[in-house]
């Protein structure tokens, strides 16, 4: 074993001091974004349909699909939650092979930002899924892995939850979290391995034209850096409170030595 | 043999004492050894088990008595047999490390000076041996009470490999929640909020090729051989992830 010292993330380092700038170019890319997904891209035509079928109350063939529109915003939003698990486990196994709390401070405020995520996947997918193929829910294989994931990442914080010590926590919340990120390369290739499945894969589809492209670049894009913010800001939150308690035990400490 | 032993009393003639290391494969079988010896003793996990599973059944006898046609329950029964198997696995789960707690076993072996994935290895097939017993008398049941009258698929004999996959997958993967669960508050829930979402790929694997030898419709060996092959990769994933991850938990 080297002895080299671990650079620990701490709050109140460069990345701080970009984040608000981060946001602020997010939430300006996300709004540009959003704007060329309705001016600038095309409509898309929808899933064919054999023959006329009813589609949220209306009788259709084959339409111009104002709800694909949903996908510009669908696709970057579940990228950028695989993105924070990605952190997640990657600080989880810093924390495991180090046994230093700021990694597992650091783990626990990525899986946070990747439910946020996970969350607007869902609802996002949801509207697309009412409108394009007429049901609310579908044990489609896609659907169902994702759902897995978002029920591993809720029983993350359950566990952490019902855990006392620190130190035990966080050993068993990283196991968790790199035992979830198993699922995310599944979740991932699972519309490769089973081609029957309703969900669409865009680049087996003869991938994006030039435009459609270009208004997902920039909605991933914004959203990343989004999520970079907010995790900056949270953990700089939760840092800031660490060490706020440890403050207050020191002063506890060295008033019952006067 | 011979050799060692001598070399042993030498040492000791010296004044050192002769320590030999029993091989990792003898460690494995002795804590084999014991669990499956606690249990001829108690039959606390199997009559436990066993019965639980029965009583599935018997709620499940609510439910298919409804059913019209025979075919309606064999389409039903691969996923029934696995819901059936997913909650018997659970209820054992939960048992099997709690007697070690409770009698201070786990500290006596985390005293020996072992690589603690035998004791992984160790728990899981004890795990994988009380499951498959509960199988073996489960799954005749299963068939005694709902498919009698019913025409199985020809090849129906073949589920047994999912089966066996399947059962595999889940002792290994709820070895290692169990011992995480076991250290927690409400630790019964915990499992199952654990276990349910980490298993279900799994199960989704096993219960279609399961439904599709029993109901035996043309090409069923497809679909068994694809969902096989998916099962058997996450079952290799999952076991080494946990073997590899279970040194962290139990040293936690």
């Amino acid at each position: 074993m080297t002895n080299k010292p671990v650079k620990l993330p701490e709050a109140g380092q460069w990345p701080d001091k970009v984040a608000p700038w981060a946001l602020l170019a997010g939430i300006v890319l996300s709004t540009l974004g959003f704007l060329m997904a309705f001016l600038y891209a095309g409509p898309v035509n929808g899933a064919a349909v054999d023959g006329v079928e009813l589609i949220g109350g209306q009788m259709v063939a084959n339409k111009l699909l104002l709800s694909q529109k949903i996908f510009y915003f669908h696709m970057p939003v579940a990228l950028v939650s695989f993105c924070a698990l990605a952190f997640a486990c990657y600080y989880s196994v810093r924390f495991l092979a180090t046994k230093n709390q700021r990694f597992d401070t650091c783990a626990k405020v990525c899986m946070e930002i990747s439910l946020v995520f996970v969350i607007c996947t869902m609802i996002t997918g949801d509207l697309w899924e009412r409108f394009e193929w007429g049901v609310w829910w579908t044990w489609e294989p896609r659907l169902t892995t994702y759902l897995i994931l978002m029920l591993i990442v809720i029983a993350y914080f359950v566990l952490r939850n019902a855990i006392d010590e620190p130190e035990r926590c966080g050993v068993y919340a990283a196991v968790i979290a790199i035992i979830a990120m198993v699922d995310v390369p599944i979740c991932f290739m699972i519309t490769r391995l089973i081609p029957s499945s309703v969900h669409p894969v865009v680049l087996r589809e003869g991938g994006m034209s030039g435009d459609m492209g270009m208004t997902v670049a920039v909605c991933l894009a914004g959203l990343l850096l989004v999520g970079f913010a907010l995790y900056r800001f949270r953990f700089r939150q939760v840092r800031l409170q660490e060490r706020l308690q440890a403050l207050k035990d020191e002063v506890e400490v060295l008033e019952e030595r006067r | 043999m011979a050799r060692k032993q001598s070399t042993g009393a030498d040492r000791a003639r010296a004044g050192q004492v002769a320590l030999s290391v029993p091989s990792t494969f003898a460690q494995y079988k002795t804590l084999l050894a014991k669990d499956l010896q606690q249990e001829f003793r108690t039959k606390e996990m199997l009559t436990s088990m066993g019965i639980y599973a029965l009583l599935v059944l018997i709620v499940y006898g609510a439910a298919l008595g409804q059913t019209a046609q025979a075919t309606d329950v064999l389409q039903l029964s691969g996923g029934l047999l696995w819901a059936l198997i997913v909650f018997t696995s659970l209820l054992g789960l939960n048992r099997s490390f709690n007697h070690e707690k409770e009698q201070g076993c786990m500290e006596g072996i985390l005293l020996v000076p072992m690589d603690r994935s035998v004791i992984f290895l160790a728990k899981a097939t004890s795990n994988l041996l009380f499951l498959l017993v509960v199988e073996v008398i489960a799954v005749p049941l299963f068939w005694f009470f709902f498919l009698t009258t019913a025409q199985p698929g020809p090849g129906f004999m073949l589920m047994a490999v999912p089966l066996a996959v399947g059962t595999v997958g889940m002792a290994g993967i709820g070895t290692l929640l169990s011992t995480i669960t076991v250290n927690t508050r409400g630790k019964d829930v915990m499992l199952a909020v654990l276990f349910v979402p980490l298993i279900f790929p799994l199960l989704y694997a096993c219960a279609s090729p399961t439904t599709a030898v029993v109901v035996g419709a043309e090409g069923y060996l497809d679909v068994f051989t694809q969902s096989m092959a998916l099962a058997g990769g996450y079952d290799v994933i999952m076991l080494l992830v946990s073997w590899v991850l279970y040194d962290f938990v139990i040293s936690a």
